[in-house]
């Protein structure tokens, strides 16, 4: 077995969710792969557009539902090219790689996600995950986006604004310019949208963090942020948890492009993450 | 361990009956430096070579490396691992080896450095230290496994340590070249090690030196010496451990493209870039400092130097990797 052969699969829809972000709906070609198939919130495939190259996106439907969905934004050569493609196209699927969230650890307890703009693609799984399988206490998502525009997944998101509570989901949204759209959002959610960072989400929330878990996923520079707010209210470093990129090749520890870390400690993160937590952060120089 | 000894009127024999097993891959002379080379003659051999530019990971982890061909819309592998020998290599080089062993043939096993590994009949040879070796220092100036034989010299022939039933098989095929070890052997078998032992000239002390690594992140020292290094990536190339690739899919004509993979450097600022522009290591100090790091790294996975002194020898700016760590070790003490 070529562990860098990818499976065939059919493109089933693309839906636009932004001008930048497509979602693309996938169906393994060999039903056996389609079948088994099987992987945890928090993993990622390579994706394969022959005779154009490879990268790494993150999965972004929850293993409770098929098929198998990828929010992929338009960020260079390769990503632009699958951009233009359509519905019946085939293009290949290696993986999930990774090691996904520590969902078994986690049962039980408080999920707070904390998203950042597409931060918010990785997370939608393990989101989706909690409410499909009601084995987390109660799940709150902290979504911070640049404008009304740029929300990904906006039917969820509003969905889960109106009727969240009823699933034991707390959903909250910061936007940092304000349109239209956003006054009128805010006017509707006034206790979950404001304008501000996704930090600004926190102020009068009360968790008990001894029972919570947090999840972070976003550009590199909020997880400063949202990590100090974390830890100010008490939450153990070994309970807070991040997803992280870096540029990738092979996804499974040979190309060596991810590695990360000193002469003590050395982290692939294809292959030891993409998801690790904050003590790993802080015993792994140069992890964020 | 089985020894035996193979006289020197039957090395040219040996070497002609190795071609049965495979190509023969061993040094050659090129000028001022060293390679390894397809060769039909003993004569050719460099046998007291020093170090080769490129190690003998060329074998396995090729510069340039198809992988897959594109027939149609689909992949098709491109099968490869044609048996061969690779005679000659220095015991630091087969320590190299079993890093990049580690790493490839770990899961999920790397298909083509696997095909080409388990195709390949390594016999290694002794060597004397040269200004530049430091792998006494490291334990990797011996092997004890990794080949399937290893020639030491002496006076009227060579010493060979037998290292794997393959090596066993090939002794006991051509089992009219070899002869018993005398116990004169076995006196200039020790004598050539001791006087190697005393060759050495640099060591790399390793005393505490992870955690005085770790310490000395925002030492000045690294951006010293990340100011006089030009960045051009050679250490890398030539290191036995280094294994960093960038893959690529090239389209050969209208119809055919292959995915191909090739060396890639972390001194090379698109090593650590993504999407959107934002680079891990932004700056030469970054990447330099990472590629000691990742030389210097103590875990569980091991050093990932083997003290060759490639990266030294072929370093146009002449940064010495001892030095370098010998200098960050010094500053570390005092806080900076
Ligand atoms: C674990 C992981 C999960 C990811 N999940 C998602 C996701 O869910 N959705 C999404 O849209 N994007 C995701 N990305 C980022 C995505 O991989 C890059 O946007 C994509 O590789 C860019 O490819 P390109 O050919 O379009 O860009 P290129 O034309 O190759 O280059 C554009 C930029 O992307 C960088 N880049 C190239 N290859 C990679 C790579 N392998 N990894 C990271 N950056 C790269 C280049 O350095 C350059 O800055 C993820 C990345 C990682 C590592
Ligand atoms: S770091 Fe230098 S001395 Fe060490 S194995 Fe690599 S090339 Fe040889
Ligand atoms: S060979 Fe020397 S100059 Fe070139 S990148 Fe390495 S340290 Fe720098
Ligand atoms: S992506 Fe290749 S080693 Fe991690």
């Amino acid at each position: 077995m070529n562990p860098f052969k990818s499976h065939d699969v059919r493109i089933l829809e693309v839906r636009e969710l932004t001008p930048r972000e497509k979602l693309f709906t996938l169906r393994f070609l060999d039903p056996e792969v389609e079948e088994n198939f099987t992987f945890r919130p928090g993993q990622f495939v390579i994706v394969d557009v022959r005779g154009f190259g490879e990268f790494p996106i993150s999965i972004c439907s929850p293993p409770t539902r098929k098929p198998l969905q990828l929010c992929i934004r338009k960020a260079g050569r390769m990503t632009r090219f699958i951009h233009g493609m359509t519905e019946g196209d085939v293009v290949g699927i290696r993986g999930p790689y990774g090691n996904g969230f520590p969902v078994e650890k986690m049962e039980g307890s408080n999920l707070i996600l904390v998203a950042g703009g597409l931060g918010m693609a990785p997370l939608r799984s393990i989101l989706w995950y909690a409410i499909d399988t009601g084995r987390f206490e109660k799940t709150y998502l902290f979504y911070g986006t640049k404008s009304y525009e740029d929300i990904l997944f906006k039917d969820e998101i509003l969905y889960l604004l109106k009727h969240g509570e009823k699933l034991n989901c707390h959903v909250k949204l910061a936007y940092e310019v304000e349109t239209p759209s956003c006054i009128y959002l805010e006017r509707g959610f006034s206790e979950k949208v404001c304008r501000g960072v996704v930090t600004d989400l926190f102020r009068g929330e009360e968790f008990d963090v001894h029972n919570t878990y947090a999840l972070i996923c976003g550009p590199p520079i909020m997880y400063r942020f949202v990590i100090r707010e974390l830890l100010n209210r008490g939450l153990s470093p070994g309970r807070i948890y991040m997803t992280l990129e870096r540029r990738m090749r092979c996804g499974v520890g040979k190309c060596g492009h991810c590695i990360v870390g000193t002469s003590t400690s050395i982290k692939y993160v294809c292959r030891d993450g993409p998801v690790f937590n904050y003590w790993d952060a802080l015993s792994t120089r140069g992890l964020i | 361990m089985r020894y035996v000894k193979l006289p020197s009127e039957n090395l040219p024999e040996f070497f002609n009956r190795l071609k049965k097993l495979g190509k023969v891959y061993a040094p050659v002379q090129r000028g001022s430096t060293y390679s390894f080379e397809q060769v039909e003659y003993i004569d050719d051999v460099a046998l007291h070579y020093t170090r080769t530019v490129l190690p003998p990971k060329k074998f396995f982890v090729r510069p340039r490396d198809p992988m897959f061909k594109l027939r149609g819309s689909r992949w098709e592998e491109v099968k490869d691992g044609e048996p061969s020998v690779i005679f000659g290599i220095h015991a630091c080089d087969i320590h190299g080896l079993k890093i990049l062993d580690r790493v490839y043939l770990g899961e999920p096993p790397d298909p083509y450095y696997k095909a080409r590994r388990e195709k390949a009949f390594i016999v290694g040879i002794s060597c004397m230290p040269d200004e530049y070796c430091f792998c006494k220092s490291l334990g990797t100036d011996f092997a004890m496994d990794g080949f399937d034989l290893f020639l030491h010299e002496l006076p009227d022939g060579w010493l060979v340590r037998v290292g794997s039933v393959r090596g066993h098989e090939v002794v006991w095929e051509n089992e009219g070249l070899f002869e018993e070890v005398t116990d004169e052997d076995i006196r200039h078998f020790r004598e050539f090690e001791d006087r190697r032992a005393k060759a050495f000239k640099r060591s790399l002390n390793r005393e505490g030196l992870a955690d005085i690594l770790d310490l000395a992140f925002h030492s000045p020292v690294w951006k010293k010496y990340a100011e006089i290094c030009l960045g051009c990536g050679n250490c890398n190339v030539v290191c036995p451990t280094c294994r960093c690739y960038e893959v690529c899919d090239k389209w050969i004509n209208a119809y055919e493209a292959v995915r191909e993979r090739r060396y890639d450097s972390c001194f090379m600022e698109s090593h650590g870039l993504v999407a959107g522009g934002h680079n891990f290591r932004p700056t030469r100090l970054d990447r330099f400092r990472h590629r000691y790091y990742c030389k210097s790294y103590f875990g569980t996975e091991g050093f990932n130097c083997v003290g060759c002194g490639r990266c030294d020898e072929f370093c146009p700016a002449r940064i010495e990797h001892v030095k370098v760590l010998d200098d960050v070790r010094g500053v570390s003490y005092e806080p900076v």
